[in-house]
C-alpha cells in the first residue's frame, strides 16, 4: 500500500519471480513470454482487457496449469515458523443453486479437510470461521442460509472468507470485488490491507483502476503479453489506457499487421 | 462362519415367538435381510447424496449393469452362479476405472460417453448372461437386476459389512474434499484436494459398494436407493447435516418397510419392488411438501 505506512512485517510472503511463462491451451496461445518479479509482502495487481490471460496467470500461479517457463516462489525471506500457506479467491462457484449448502457448510467443506461436513465443525474451526464471517459481512442471519440463495456480492465475500483460514503468506485474488456494492468493497479492502501488513505477498486480479491506485504497490498489464510491468504510479502514468479495452485478438492482428 | 449370526438370529426368533417382535422375525431369512438393510440403507442413502451432487446418477447405472457381464464372465470362469464375487469386482472395477479415465480424457460429454459404455455393458452382459444361463439352467439376469433380499448367505452379509467398513473409512474423510471440487475444481485443488485422484476414488467407491449390494438388493434396486432418498431429501432440506441424515434415514426405512410389509401383511409383491415403493412415496411427498411450500422456496430462484 503505497500511501499506508507498513509495520515490518515479522513473516513476510513469498517473492516470486516469473521467467518467461507462456501457456497454450488447445490450439490457443493463452500467455506468450511473460517475465516479472514481485517483491516480498508487495500487493501486486493484474491488470488487462477480459480474455487476456489474468486469470490463467494466477492458476499458473497455483500450479493447476500446464505452462512453459518458470515460476519460482521464494519463501527465503520468510522467518522459519512461516508456513507456505497459499489462499485462493476465484471468481465463482459453480453451483446447483438448489444445493443443500449452508454458507456454515461451505466454510467447513472449504477448511476442514478431514472432518465430514454433516459432522458439523470443530469449535475452534467454528470459532474463526464465525470470527471471518462477520469481518466479511456475512452476520449471524446469513449462516444458515443455502449458499446458491445468496446475493453475488454475498457469494464473493464468502470466498473471501474461506481464503483467510488459515492466514496464508501468499494470497491470490481473482476480481474479488467485482460484484461488491460500496460497503463491501471497503470491507474486503480493509481485510486485504491487514493482510499486507502481516507481510502477505499479494497478487490480484482488478479491473477498478482507481483502486489499484490505491491499494496496489505494484503492477503488471498483461494482454496474452506483458505489456507493463513496474511501480503503480509509473505504469499507470505511461500506459495507454486502451490496451484495457482492447479485445485480445485485435491486439495480435496490429502486432502483426 | 456360518454360525456367526446364528446366535442373533436365534434371539430375535425367541423374541418373536414371544409375541415382542413381529411374528416375521421368526424367519432366519428375514433376520438376515434386515441384517443387510441396516448396512444398506444408511450406506447407499449416504453416499447417494454425493452422487446426486456430482451428478453421476448414469454413471452409476452403468457400473451397475456392468456387473452382469461380471456374472457371466465368473460363472464361464467356473465361479459358482450364486457368488462370483470375485470376477464381479474386478470385472466392474476395471469397467469404472475405464470409463472415468475415458470421461476425464475425452471431448465428448460426460453423458454421452456413459450412455454408449451402459449401452454396450447391457447388450454384451445380458447376451453372455442368457447364454451362460442356458448352460447351467437357473435365472441368473433376474438375480442379478433384482437381487434376492431374502435369499442372501452369511458370506454375503460378511462381504458387506466389510465394504461398509472401508467406504466409510475411506469416503468419510473425503467428503469435504468431493464437494468442494464439484462447486470449483480449481479452487479444491488450491485447498490440497488432488482432484483427479478423488474422482478415481470416488468411482472405486461406488463401484464396490454397487458389487456388494448387487447380490442381496440387485442393480435395479442400488440404483433407485442411491437416488431416490437423496432425492427426496433435497426436496426439503437446506443443509448438508439433513441432506445425509435424512437421506438416509429414508433409505433405511425403506429397506425396513419394503422387507417386513409384504412379509407381515401377506403381500405378493417382492421385497426389492416393496422398497422402491416405499421410497417412492417419500419422493412424493416431499415434493409436495416442497411445492406446497414455494411460496417460502421462491425467494432462492
Amino acid at each position: 500500500m503505497s500511501t499506508v505506512h507498513k509495520a515490518l512485517a515479522d513473516t513476510p510472503g513469498p517473492a516470486l519471480q516469473l521467467q518467461q511463462l507462456s501457456l497454450s491451451l488447445g490450439n490457443t496461445e493463452v500467455l506468450q513470454d511473460i517475465s516479472f518479479a514481485i517483491k516480498a509482502g508487495e500487493v501486486h495487481c493484474l491488470i488487462g482487457p477480459n480474455g487476456g490471460g489474468k486469470t490463467s496467470l494466477l492458476r499458473c500461479l497455483l500450479g493447476q496449469m500446464p505452462h512453459r517457463g518458470s515460476i519460482a516462489i521464494d519463501y527465503a525471506q520468510a522467518s522459519v515458523e512461516a508456513q507456505q500457506l497459499t489462499g485462493y479467491v476465484p471468481q465463482q462457484l459453480h453451483m446447483d443453486k438448489t444445493l443443500p449448502l449452508t454458507v456454515n457448510d461451505f466454510m467447513a467443506i472449504a477448511c476442514e479437510s478431514r472432518r465430514p461436513v454433516f459432522f458439523g465443525m470443530s469449535s475452534a474451526g467454528k470459532s474463526i470461521s464465525e470470527q471471518l464471517l462477520d469481518r466479511v459481512g456475512l452476520g449471524a442471519n446469513k449462516r444458515r442460509r443455502p449458499v446458491g440463495s445468496l446475493s453475488g456480492g454475498e457469494r464473493q465475500r464468502l470466498l473471501f472468507a474461506q481464503a483467510m483460514i488459515p492466514r496464508p503468506s501468499l494470497l491470490l485474488l481473482d476480481e474479488p470485488l467485482a460484484s461488491l456494492d460500496q460497503g463491501g468493497v471497503q470491507q474486503i479492502i480493509e481485510l486485504i490491507a491487514e493482510c499486507s501488513a502481516q507481510g502477505t505477498t499479494i497478487v490480484w486480479v482488478a479491473h477498478e483502476l482507481s483502486l489499484v491506485k490505491e491499494v496496489a504497490d505494484s503492477v503488471s498489464c498483461i494482454s496474452r503479453q506483458l505489456h507493463a510491468t513496474g511501480p503503480v504510479e509509473e505504469v499507470l502514468n505511461n500506459m495507454d489506457p486502451d490496451i484495457l479495452y482492447r479485445p485480445v485478438s485485435d491486439y495480435i492482428e496490429v502486432e502483426h499487421g | 462362519m456360518d454360525n456367526l449370526y446364528e446366535p442373533l438370529r436365534q434371539y430375535l426368533q425367541q423374541l418373536a415367538t414371544q409375541g415382542d417382535l413381529p411374528l416375521s422375525f421368526q424367519y432366519g431369512f428375514v433376520v438376515n435381510a434386515l441384517l443387510c438393510a441396516l448396512f444398506i440403507g444408511p450406506l447407499l442413502g449416504a453416499v447417494g447424496t454425493m452422487v446426486v451432487t456430482k451428478r453421476m446418477a448414469f454413471f452409476s447405472q452403468a457400473i451397475g449393469n456392468a456387473a452382469m457381464t461380471g456374472v457371466a464372465i465368473g460363472v464361464l470362469l467356473g465361479e459358482s452362479y450364486t457368488e462370483p464375487y470375485v470376477s464381479m469386482f474386478v470385472f466392474c472395477l476395471l469397467f469404472a476405472l475405464a470409463l472415468n479415465f475415458t470421461k476425464q480424457n475425452s471431448n465428448l460429454s460426460a453423458d454421452t460417453l456413459i450412455g454408449v459404455f451402459l449401452s454396450i455393458s447391457l447388450a454384451v452382459g445380458a447376451s453372455l448372461l442368457l447364454f451362460v444361463s442356458a448352460k447351467v439352467n437357473t435365472h441368473i439376469l433376474e438375480a442379478v437386476l433384482f437381487g434376492s433380499v431374502l435369499t442372501v448367505s452369511d458370506t454375503d452379509i460378511n462381504i458387506l459389512i466389510l465394504v461398509s467398513v472401508l467406504v466409510v473409512a475411506i469416503g468419510g474423510p473425503l467428503f469435504n474434499q468431493l464437494l468442494l471440487t464439484s462447486l470449483n475444481p480449481s479452487l479444491a485443488a488450491a485447498r490440497g484436494a488432488r482432484v483427479k485422484l478423488l474422482e478415481y476414488i470416488f468411482v472405486i467407491i461406488i463401484t464396490v459398494l454397487t458389487v456388494a449390494c448387487l447380490k442381496i438388493v440387485g442393480a435395479v434396486l442400488v440404483e433407485a436407493l442411491l437416488l431416490i432418498p437423496a432425492a427426496a431429501a433435497r426436496n426439503v432440506i437446506s443443509s448438508m447435516r439433513g441432506f445425509v441424515f435424512l437421506s438416509m434415514a429414508i433409505a433405511t426405512i425403506s429397506c425396513f418397510a419394503g422387507i417386513m410389509i409384504p412379509m407381515e401383511f401377506d403381500l405378493p409383491i417382492p421385497s426389492g419392488g416393496a422398497i422402491v415403493i416405499v421410497a417412492a412415496m417419500f419422493f412424493i411427498a416431499t415434493t409436495l411438501i416442497a411445492l406446497l411450500s414455494s411460496r417460502y422456496r421462491g425467494a432462492g430462484l
